[in-house]
């Protein structure tokens, strides 16, 4: 238990060394073109990175965790957190003159979040954005940073649909061409034009082309993913990561024949989070029992890690019961070797796993990856819980009322975390300032170019 | 019988409490009573076996004054630490997030653990002394929240610049007040490294950020105007007693290069400049452009300087009379969490290290002379993404 720990801390640190913000001593020049290359749609919910860089929310996280006003300017809350009032930052338009108004803010709302919302209707009150809820929300100001809930522009001042995407963010789309995206930087941001002119996302670029095209000269800002990141490191890129920014879940369905809670305990205890880790990961995951990392909760040791085979068995108790199916959310090779790997020990526990490429919805078991954002810590577990399809529990401000919370959600064992990754990225020589947020994303309207014009 | 009981083991309790107080507080002291008043809450009196971890940044020096506490207050509410054959187990295990202090309990009773939490701030962490020669003194003046981009330092009062708004801070006894604040009124949106500048006497003051100008007259109580504009910004004032300006472009975060009035050379884009006063009564303008170049522009010609590599893009001067008497204090170009100040004189056209380097809690915004030019003031952005306002003297050793 000691050396996990020890080993989580070193782990930590080392990736905490390579985000460490380096201070803007001189300062950025504006201009030039940024190429950035990944691996999926740009566009993809919720953490796209075209997404970013051309909406903003209502509110944003800090570099430090904390709620900051973005297209709001301030909101209060009354009627017991049931009723949330966020008052528009005047001013702002959109990337085709809109002007933002609450109107479009409400509506852009409302079709960022069709169902399952973490409020029960938004709405246009004069100048302000009005959420109601049949429940408390206590953490709605966090949870409107996240990316899903970016406005995109859904009806112009013509009171048309705008084509394309529309937001208010410091990037607007300038085409689309040979799998590159160009944005380019909007001059009117509210936030201030970002420092290059363009940027140029080549997307659905396999990992392997992205380093190749960073090495020689192609690229500057390419993915590295965890199990790649000591390999990116033993190449002397230069690599910038955020640790436990993406949480590795296993989620279970509790229908079938895994109705049984206590069934579903076995399968916790079956798990080597150790294995996968070293494993499938290259040492660069940390085994985690708990869905919020230390380093946000300051309590996951007590969740457990180890694995129990023996307990496993006995809270199986011999019960026969059929395959079980399980897919991975991607489809990529880590996640795929990951699910192979927990089939395994799941089998050791006697269960027997069947593989299948499929929705998770039609699987007994998903291994899938859920983005560790929101800043607070009861804003990034609602979040994580969201995305899982479970109902928060209202969560209060202490950390005895968040580890209540927490604890009720694992005890369901619908959602065994597994391991928290890193975030990672390469980036070129002439590259500057580009931090990771804390969620992991890459702050690119803060970065410059060192041979800008 | 049992209500002297009571009254006999209140008083004893506020006896120990008292006696707790009368020693000088540590920093261990609320967490540790706090979570020990949950524990007892938790199991009530009797004994337990106490194990005690450490997965924070406190020194593990610090451990057996923290259990000693611990095992103190328990005992206050009634619990005895005992060896391994309690059936009781208290673990505590000291612990952090990125923000805060966490303490967590864990009273194990049979097959029952019950958890506790208290939280309490991570201490602020301390800078590095300067080390000796020409020795460079920081003194923070004023810390904010909000940003600054320029501060002026009146006899008592301090004139702070922000992207947004103008607020004139007055010296109280205890602290900074503010006394008038108004907002400048962009009505273009600011650039993302915004930057200002501010001359000021105890009469007026004359303060520019991008696209707009304020000036500050005194009659009893100050009168701020803000308007648009883009005439140049005072940069440096010179020997004869001239404001020498400079054109900025708003859009951007450094000047055009045009400055008035003329001084017969182009001059580059660039950062910031400062005036070095020569033996000879004239002076020298230093600028540091935007290729990250510094060069000198003196007798109709601009010369590079050497040896300012290791400089940012901040610098401003300093009489501090000690060697040639005019020194430069610049900005570092490194790469590490916090910035640092070092200053230089310049005998030719060559950066002579002056000092040694001076660590700031943080990212250098912006330097600027002092009226007198005894001090430099450096706007500094913390990891807490606080603004502080520094005066940096330099002394002769």
């Amino acid at each position: 238990m000691r050396w996990t720990v020890l080993r989580r801390c070193v782990i930590s640190c080392a990736l905490l060394m390579l985000v460490l913000p380096a201070a803007a001593r001189t300062r950025p020049h504006y201009g030039g073109t940024l190429r950035v290359e990944i691996a999926g749609d740009p566009w993809q919910r919720p953490d796209g990175l075209a997404r970013r860089l051309v909406f903003d929310g209502l509110t944003a996280i800090g570099t430090d965790g904390a709620v900051k006003p973005a297209l709001a300017v301030e909101w209060s809350a009354d009627d017991d957190d049931h009723r949330w009032q966020f008052r528009l930052r005047p001013g702002v338009h959109f990337q085709d003159g809109t002007p933002l108004t609450s109107v479009n803010a409400a509506a852009a709302l409302n079709a960022a979040c069709p169902s399952n919302c973490p409020w029960t209707a938004v709405r246009a009150v004069g100048s302000a954005v009005v959420f109601v809820g049949d429940a408390p929300m206590p953490a709605l100001p966090a949870l409107l940073a996240d990316d899903a809930f970016r406005l995109a522009l859904t009806i112009n001042a013509e009171g048309k649909t705008p084509e394309g995407s529309v937001g208010t963010g410091p990037f607007q789309v300038a085409g689309f061409n040979n799998s590159v995206l160009t944005l380019t930087a909007n001059e009117n941001c509210w936030q201030g034009r970002p420092f290059v002119d363009s940027v140029e996302l080549r997307v659905h670029r396999a990992v392997r082309d992205q380093w190749l095209d960073l090495s020689v000269g192609r690229a500057d800002m390419v993915e590295v993913s965890a199990e790649m990141t000591r390999q990116a490191q033993q190449q002397r890129l230069n690599v910038i990561a955020q640790p436990d920014a993406t949480l590795l879940a296993l989620q279970v369905n509790d229908s079938g024949p895994l109705a049984n809670p206590i069934l579903r305990t076995a399968l916790a205890e079956a798990i080597d989070r150790s294995a996968l880790a070293n494993v499938i990961f290259q040492k660069q995951g940390e085994p985690v029992a708990g869905l919020l990392p230390q380093r946000v909760s300051g309590y996951a040791f007590l969740f457990p890690v180890e694995r129990d085979l023996n307990r496993a068995h006995e809270l199986r108790g011999g019960l026969s019961l059929p395959p079980l199916t399980m897919s991975a959310e991607s489809g990529d090779a880590a996640m795929q070797l990951a699910a192979q790997r927990i089939a395994l020990d799941l089998h050791e526990a006697g269960f027997t796993v069947q593989m299948v490429a499929g929705n998770e919805l039609r699987t007994n078991l998903t291994l899938r990856r859920f983005m560790l954002e929101g800043g607070a810590p009861g804003a990034m577990l609602e979040t994580v819980l969201r995305a899982a399809n479970e109902q928060p529990a209202v969560i209060g401000d202490g950390p005895a009322d968040l580890y209540q919370a927490e604890h009720e959600a694992l005890e369901r064992h619908t959602l065994i975390p597994l391991l928290d990754l890193p975030r990672a990225y390469a980036v070129g020589a002439r590259v500057r300032d580009l931090r990771l947020n804390a969620d992991g994303e890459p702050d690119i309207a803060n970065a410059s170019l060192e041979d800008a014009p | 019988m049992a209500m002297r009981l009571k009254g006999w083991f209140a008083a004893m309790l506020v006896g120990m409490l008292a006696a707790r107080a009368a020693a000088a507080a540590g920093p261990w002291d609320a967490p540790a009573a706090a979570l020990t008043a949950q524990i007892a809450g938790q199991m009530g009196p009797g004994q337990a076996q106490l194990m005690l971890r450490n997965l924070s940044s406190i020194a593990n020096g610090d451990l057996p004054a923290i259990r000693r506490l611990l095992i103190q207050d328990l005992k206050v509410h009634g619990i005895t630490v005992s060896g391994a054959e309690s059936a009781n187990t208290v673990r505590i295990t000291l612990s952090e997030t990125a923000h805060e202090r966490l303490w967590v309990s864990e009273v194990v009773q049979g097959n029952e653990t019950q958890v506790a939490m208290v939280r309490t701030i991570l201490d602020a962490q301390h800078s590095a002394p300067a080390a000796a020669g020409l020795v460079l003194r920081r003194q923070q003046i004023f810390i904010s929240h909000e940003p600054v981009l320029a501060a002026a330092e009146l006899p008592d009062s301090l004139i702070l610049v922000g992207p947004e708004q103008i607020a004139i801070e007055q010296r109280t006894t205890t602290g900074w007040q503010t006394i008038k604040s108004i907002p400048i009124g962009q009505r273009r949106p600011l650039p993302r490294d915004p930057r200002g500048v501010i001359v000021a006497d105890t009469a007026h003051f004359d303060a520019r950020v991008a696209g707009m100008q304020c000036t500050g007259s005194f009659l009893g109580a100050w009168a701020i105007a803000c308007h648009e504009s883009d005439d140049p910004w005072p940069l440096v004032v010179r020997v004869s007693g001239v404001t020498l300006s400079a054109f900025y472009n708003g859009a951007r975060n450094s000047f055009t290069g045009v400055v008035t009035p003329s001084i017969g050379i182009d001059l580059p884009a660039f950062y910031d400049a400062a005036l070095l006063p020569r033996p000879a009564g004239n002076a020298a303008l230093l600028v540091g452009g935007i290729d990250g170049k510094a060069q000198i522009a003196e007798s109709g010609a601009l010369k590079d300087v050497s040896g300012a590599r290791d400089w940012g893009s901040d610098f401003a001067a300093i009489d501090s009379g000690c060697g040639m008497g005019v020194q430069v204090v610049a900005s570092g170009s490194g790469a590490a969490a916090n910035d640092s100040l070092r200053a230089y004189e310049l005998p030719a056209l060559e950066a002579v290290p002056a000092s040694t380097p001076l660590t700031v809690n943080g990212t250098v915004m912006a330097l600027s002379s002092a009226p007198d030019a005894k001090s430099v003031y450096a706007i500094v952005h913390d990891a807490d993404d606080m603004y502080e306002v520094d005066r940096v003297t330099a002394l002769c050793n």
